[in-house]
């Protein structure tokens, strides 16, 4: 059977399903050609992790709420301002130094996303992350440029093949086909394009799983910045995870990223087995209250 | 060149510490169970904490050391758990942990005899068939003298490592807490034991439970490693040549990372003693 003696209405049902097809095979391949195992990461680094999640805005937000939590930075209502006895040499990221250096005078929190002064410092993250694969590099975007003209060619050329024999036919009422045609070509353009790889978005996955126990106790997380674990999990999970009242400041600065948190879930933590007594997955039941004759192990 | 590691035992809430700080951590000890019926997005996860530093996988549930052989299939969970991540080793206690198809939920120490040394070697090679490594094997803290024995703890490890494949996880705390409650010179164990088949130590902490008199110290894994560990420790490092991987298992009640950390650092400072006095030795020999 040629497809293209296909009646009006039965071709534009071909039609639609070639481009479902079509849509599918994109998406699929892109998938396979960008998952790879995980690479090697500087998890030290909460705006490397950040920049990951969410680009610039996350990576700045996480960045000034750091300062903040190390009395670098100070917030006021919706407003930041660098104290006068802080220099930006007290800081060692090129990020945190133009932070304090924009905060110099008292400006709205939000401002920090449109400094183009403030993006560029987060350029070497993005550099960091296309080199791991976790972002599209010039390669990969090659690739997908390839996956979608091939497409566009595929339904592009049946759609015009079609018009033209009906146009020979005798037949003008080809709009529906060439809407269709349109409408499936501009769909492949947006799957093409994520802003993560495959493997961007199972390190995302995979560092929220592994940090599922940090995000459980967010509500006891306190700020003075003696340890690493707040700007962790705002950097994994968002600033709006820090949900203690210590860091209630980050409501008031960033409200979008507080509803951004609220809107989404979280994922489980690993489960043990039979023999996880204890809450953390352990070994032996730490909270057996030494009743149980201790772990053994 | 001294390729001796030191690290800490994998628990989700120790997780930003661990990961912000493994220029400090050479090496980092999952429990496997917890992941033999985990979810893929979980097992996942893990791949992705081995690809960041290495690491090895502790059983908790095969019950080798008994006269019961072990089920193939929990075995076949191991197997396809290293498949998977490629642990640098993985290791198991040398304990019961079922009987008669009871589950204890207890890593209950045997009874010291020929019975459970045979048993016991018969499952480390099913273990070795099916898992295509030998596990590394540990000694177990217990509150009662396993009745039934016929020999002491040491002569009973030594037995099963010296008649099969496997390497000894030496659980100072374990041994400390043991020489403590039933009378006798962990330093003593220490010189009884193959010291070229010790592969990996734990360090853990504990507290004193019972009434007065009575005492017994409970190996909790919720307490500092004491100082007399790392003695044990050191001790060690003098006798055994090898590379060592020390791994401090911290179970609850968790300090800053920072802490442990300090307590990572300890360790390092007493096996470099250790093999500063070794050397020193021979020079003098």
């Amino acid at each position: 059977m040629n497809p293209f003696d296909l009646r009006g209405p039965e071709f534009l049902l071909f039609f639609f399903v070639l481009s479902v097809l079509a849509l599918i095979a994109l998406v699929v391949t892109r998938k396979l050609a960008e998952s790879s195992a995980a690479p090697k990461l500087d998890l030290s680094d909460p705006y490397l992790i950040a920049y990951l999640r969410g680009a610039e805005p996350e990576t700045l937000r996480v960045a000034a709420v750091s300062l903040i939590d190390r009395g670098l930075l100070v917030a006021s209502g919706t407003q930041l301002k660098t104290p006068d006895n802080t220099s930006a040499e007290a800081v060692r990221r090129p990020i945190e130094k133009e932070l304090l250096r924009r905060f110099k005078r008292a400006d709205e929190a939000t401002a920090i996303f449109d400094d183009s002064r403030l993006k560029a410092t987060c350029k070497p993250y993005e550099q960091t992350l296309k080199h791991a694969g976790l972002l599209p590099s010039e390669s990969i975007v090659g690739a997908r440029w390839t996956r979608l003209l091939i497409v566009c060619a595929v339904l592009g050329g049946v759609a015009v093949v079609k018009i033209l024999i009906a146009l020979e036919r005798g037949r003008t009422n080809v709009w529906f086909l060439i809407i269709l045609a349109v409408v499936a070509m501009l769909l492949a353009a947006k799957i093409s394009f994520p802003r993560l790889t495959e493997s961007g978005k199972a390190m995302i996955a995979d560092l929220q799983n592994l940090y599922a126990g940090l995000k459980d106790r967010s509500l006891f997380l306190r700020t003075g910045g003696t340890t690493i674990e707040p700007m962790m999990l705002a950097a994994v999970f968002g600033v709006g995870a820090l949900e203690s009242a210590d860091f209630a400041f980050t409501r008031v600065l960033f409200p979008r990223a507080q509803a951004a948190a609220e809107s989404t879930s979280t994922c489980g933590s690993s489960t043990a087995g039979w023999y996880d007594a204890s809450s953390c997955g352990s070994s032996c039941g730490g909270g057996c209250g030494g009743g149980c004759g201790g772990c053994g192990g | 060149m001294n390729a001796d590691r030191f690290g800490l035992g994998w628990r989700p809430l120790l997780a930003a510490g661990i990961l912000a700080n493994l220029e400090r951590i050479d090496i980092v000890e999952v429990i496997a169970d917890d992941y033999f019926r985990a979810s893929r997005p979980e097992r996942r996860a893990l791949r992705t904490l081995a690809a960041q530093t290495p690491i090895t996988l502790h059983g908790v549930s095969l019950g080798l050391a008994s006269a019961v052989p072990v089920e193939p299939r929990r075995l076949n969970d191991m197997a396809r758990l290293c498949d998977e991540v490629s642990p640098r080793f993985w290791s198991e206690h040398l304990a019961f942990v079922r009987g008669g198809g009871i589950e204890l939920g207890h890593l209950a120490a045997p009874p010291r005899t020929e019975a459970t040394i045979a048993g016991t070697i018969a499952n480390l090679s099913r273990a070795k068939q099916i898992v295509g490594v030998a596990p590394q094997v540990e000694n177990v803290a217990t509150l009662i003298d396993p009745p039934g024995s016929d020999r002491d703890e040491a002569s009973w490890l030594s037995a099963i490592v010296r008649n099969s494949e496997s390497t000894i996880l030496l659980d100072l705390h374990n041994l400390y807490a043991n020489a403590l409650n039933f009378n006798f010179d962990a330093h003593d164990f220490l010189a009884r034991i193959p010291a070229e088949r010790i592969s990996t130590i734990h360090l853990a902490g504990g507290k004193w439970i019972g009434r007065h008199g009575a005492e017994r110290l409970l190996d909790d894994h919720l307490h500092d490693v004491p100082d007399p560990v790392y003695d044990l420790l050191e001790a060690i490092a003098a006798r055994a040549p090898q590379p060592l991987t020390v791994i401090i298992e911290r179970d609850g009640n968790f300090p800053a990372i920072e802490s442990l950390l300090a307590q990572l650092d300890r360790a390092r400072q007493a096996v470099a003693r250790g093999r500063a006095c070794a050397i020193t030795h021979e020079v003098a020999a």
